[in-house]
């Protein structure tokens, strides 16, 4: 049997040594939009910039749409930084304090949610 | 190979369900609060409680990184509490219902995330035949479970765009801890309001978990099978 090492203290540790930036973090939500909009054949959202609307007001993606965004930039955190995080939040289908508006309040929500 | 995702494997149901898929072929990936107590090359256990979030998403994390993607997710951890409710405390009520209704939905919501590229997720509750029959001295376990029941019918058309199904399952009492401690009595008059007047066995899960998890079964969702003829 396989037992998942709890090494969440070191992990973290770890994590804050090699904490990414805004500029990395905004740049890693900008791609993973990028390739949502290839899947999903968005137009509006193949050349995205900080402030791209998302969703909500006039944003591009439906909520299936947004959906998977979120699980994709979960798992590239995930994968190119070693952070789990969720970006669930109270405030998604709010169109004025949406954390999902654009690409910036996106960033945000991100930058909030790592590990200090 | 497919990857099946068990909550609650470290005894009873969970345990008997991980031995069936273990040797069905599948990767299972367990979970319980302790240690796990499976040895199988074909199986990983995670030492958590299913309501802590963090937990929960550390695991979606690390099952992403090894297995790349979750076919079935078997939400089988559970915990009940026989009690009249003027008697039950407000820590009982919360110990329950974070487990049965925030532990099943965190792994649903995570779980989901990795069934995206599979094009056939399945997601299986557990709820009780307690529910439908509104049993005395167990009020809490079953408002929890109709919780879960509730949850399985709105995640079936959430995530139906998904190709996720989600379905439950009401097993009647199956010799295991949960039901340690009612009395004979009381659980003779259980058996006599089934169809079919006895006592539930693994089995029964397992082939009503089969039928969820069949490709053909890929038009059925938000459904509760209840065992032994309860409705």
């Amino acid at each position: 049997m396989r037992h998942a090492a709890n090494s969440l203290a070191t992990k973290t540790a770890l994590q804050i040594l090699h904490m990414p930036d805004r500029t990395a973090i905004q740049s890693l939500i900008l791609e993973s939009v990028q390739m949502l909009a290839e899947d999903f054949e968005l137009e509006a959202l193949k050349a995205p910039n900080p402030q791209t609307a998302l969703y909500g007001g006039d944003g591009s993606l439906d909520s299936m749409a947004l959906v998977n965004l979120i699980a994709d930039i979960e798992e590239a955190l995930a994968e190119k930084f070693d952070v789990s995080i969720a970006l669930a939040d109270e405030k998604a289908m709010s169109a004025k304090n949406s954390p999902y508006r654009n690409v910036a309040s996106l960033t945000d929500a991100v930058i909030e949610r790592m590990p200090t | 190979m497919k990857t099946i995702v068990i909550t609650g494997t470290r005894k009873g149901i969970g345990k008997e369900m991980a031995d069936h898929y273990l040797a069905e072929g599948w990767q299972v990936v367990g979970c319980s609060r302790g240690e796990g107590s499976i040895e199988h090359d074909h199986y990983q256990h995670f030492a958590l409680d299913v309501s802590d979030e963090d937990a929960v998403i550390a695991m979606a994390r690390t099952i992403k990184a090894s297995h790349g993607k979750v076919d079935a997710l078997l939400n089988n951890a559970g915990i009940a509490s026989m009690n009249h409710a003027l008697l039950t405390p407000a820590s009982t009520v919360n110990r329950i219902l974070q487990t049965n209704v925030v532990g099943t939905f965190l792994f649903c919501r995570e779980m989901a995330k990795l069934m995206r590229r599979t094009e056939n997720g399945r997601i299986i509750n557990f709820t009780t035949v307690a529910h439908p029959l509104n049993l005395e001295g167990e009020a809490i376990y079953a408002a929890s479970k109709a919780a879960v029941e509730s949850l399985t019918r709105i995640l079936a058309r959430e995530l139906a765009e998904l190709k996720i199904t989600v379905n439950a399952i009401g097993p009647t009492p199956i010799e295991t801890d949960l039901i340690r401690g009612v009395p004979q009595e009381k659980m003779d008059a259980l058996l006599a309001r089934q169809a079919l007047g006895r006592m539930g066995e693994v089995r029964d899960v397992i082939n009503a978990v089969d039928f969820y998890l069949r490709e053909e079964s890929d038009f059925i969702t938000g459904q509760v099978l209840y065992l032994g003829g309860i409705n």
